[in-house]
């Protein structure tokens, strides 16, 4: 909806950055939402839990894992329609693969970060969960970002690539401050 | 439908975080009026609700090397307690109602690794504070507490009562805040106020007395 505006007033011949104006803005709002609703709420340690896991933290772990694995696969399918993986000729199917891998990348992440929010909250009590909080945030307001800009072809070719890769940072970044770190502290369970 | 397509990806995942949302709600407000009704009365006032600071919170140190007390990271309420003494260690982790577990290990070049009954697990490093994570029942906890001096620290008590086994715990953090649970024949309720300069307690009209934990063992 936002998203109209920046179409037309970046309708200009030459690539420039204009259009991208608008989606950041939008994100860094995103980015800003979490953070600032992660601070203020009062965290209730509690949230809706799935079935056939021991804790909420396994669920959040195992459904986390699952979107970082899918992230290697955007990542890869990226490089491959990129053209930067030598040898390899993008099949006709990696676009797809490219799209739905990332869509359900994003909606696994969701009950995680719902979880992340409402029972935990925004964390500065250690330099783990700082940056856990910190990279949350930023992720999904660059997620927000390369979902507006996806549909913009008057800008520079590289904008969507280092979305893409400041996304997928942002995932693994996650990704080991919470997963990983669990792993490592309490061992591999379901 | 260029256009669409990761505009749906954004509502659709908006979506699902506000249904999860009031889900999570939904789960939070049960989950508290369960507490409110499914608690038994405790025998007095309960401690944890008496914010109130100690005015003689001054009396001879108990705790000789280290004692570290607070609330864990998450989960409302459940507090922990761990001291530390010549290699080893003591924890208690209590919410006051009816989450408890105690646990024993080692403490050695600053890292924590302790155990308690039905597989509870403590896993930590310690220094200014201690910081680290707990498991027990099946649940998890991050703690990050700060180092408490007498008459703050972990207190436990072992009696018989009325030919009923009696195991108390307190932990009584700055300010004279008191979260503790006395379980009689495995049944935990809301311990009553511990005294922190007579040691002593009243269960069930009879007093009991309680040790500081100093984390040689119990």
């Amino acid at each position: 909806m936002a998203a109209e505006p920046a179409t037309q007033s970046g309708a200009s011949q030459a690539p420039t950055l204009h259009p991208l104006l608008v989606p950041l803005a939008i994100g860094a709002a995103v980015a800003l939402t979490l953070g600032v609703y992660g601070r203020v709420h009062e965290p209730t340690g509690i949230a809706v839990s799935v079935a056939g896991f021991s804790s909420p933290q396994t669920v959040k772990v195992w459904l986390a894992s699952a979107a970082a694995l899918l992230a290697v696969v955007q990542i890869t399918s990226a490089a491959v329609m990129y053209g930067k993986v030598p040898g390899i000729k993008a099949p006709s199917w990696a676009g797809s693969l490219h799209r739905w891998s990332g869509r359900t990348a994003f909606l696994l992440t969701i009950p995680v970060v719902v979880h992340c929010l409402y029972a935990l909250g925004f964390s500065t009590l250690s330099a783990r969960t700082l940056t856990h909080s910190l990279l949350g945030c930023f992720f999904y307001g660059a997620f927000t970002v390369k979902m507006l800009i996806l549909p913009k072809h008057d800008l520079p070719g590289w904008v969507l690539r280092v979305m893409g890769g400041l996304v997928f940072s942002a995932l693994v970044g996650l990704w080991l401050t919470s997963s990983f770190w669990f792993f490592t502290t309490f061992g591999v369970k379901l | 439908m260029k256009l669409k397509g990761p505009f749906l990806t954004l509502v659709t995942g908006g979506v699902l975080a506000a249904v999860l949302l009031m889900l999570s709600m939904t789960a939070a407000a049960k989950d508290s009026d369960s507490n409110a009704a499914g608690t038994p009365s405790p025998p007095a006032a309960s401690p944890s609700a008496s914010a109130l600071p100690s005015p003689d919170a001054s009396q001879a140190p108990v705790v000789t090397q280290a004692a570290y007390a607070g609330q864990v990271t998450r989960g409302a309420g459940t507090t922990l307690a761990i001291a530390v003494k010549d290699g080893k260690a003591v924890a208690y982790l209590c919410d006051g109602r009816r989450i408890e577990a105690w646990l024993q290990g080692t403490a050695t070049d600053g890292n924590l690794n302790l155990t308690g009954a039905a597989s509870a697990s403590l896993i930590g490093r310690y220094g200014s504070s201690a910081v680290g994570a707990v498991s027990a029942g099946g649940r998890q906890w991050t703690f990050s507490v700060p180092i408490v001096t007498a008459p703050s620290g972990l207190y436990r008590s072992v009696a018989n009562v009325r030919n009923a086994q009696v195991v108390g715990g307190w932990i009584v953090l700055p300010g004279g805040r008191q979260v503790g649970i006395v379980t009689k024949e495995g049944r935990p309720s809301t311990a009553t106020r511990l005294n922190t300069e007579s040691l002593t307690a009243t269960v069930d009209g009879t007093q009991i007395t309680a040790a500081p934990q100093d984390g040689s063992g119990f």
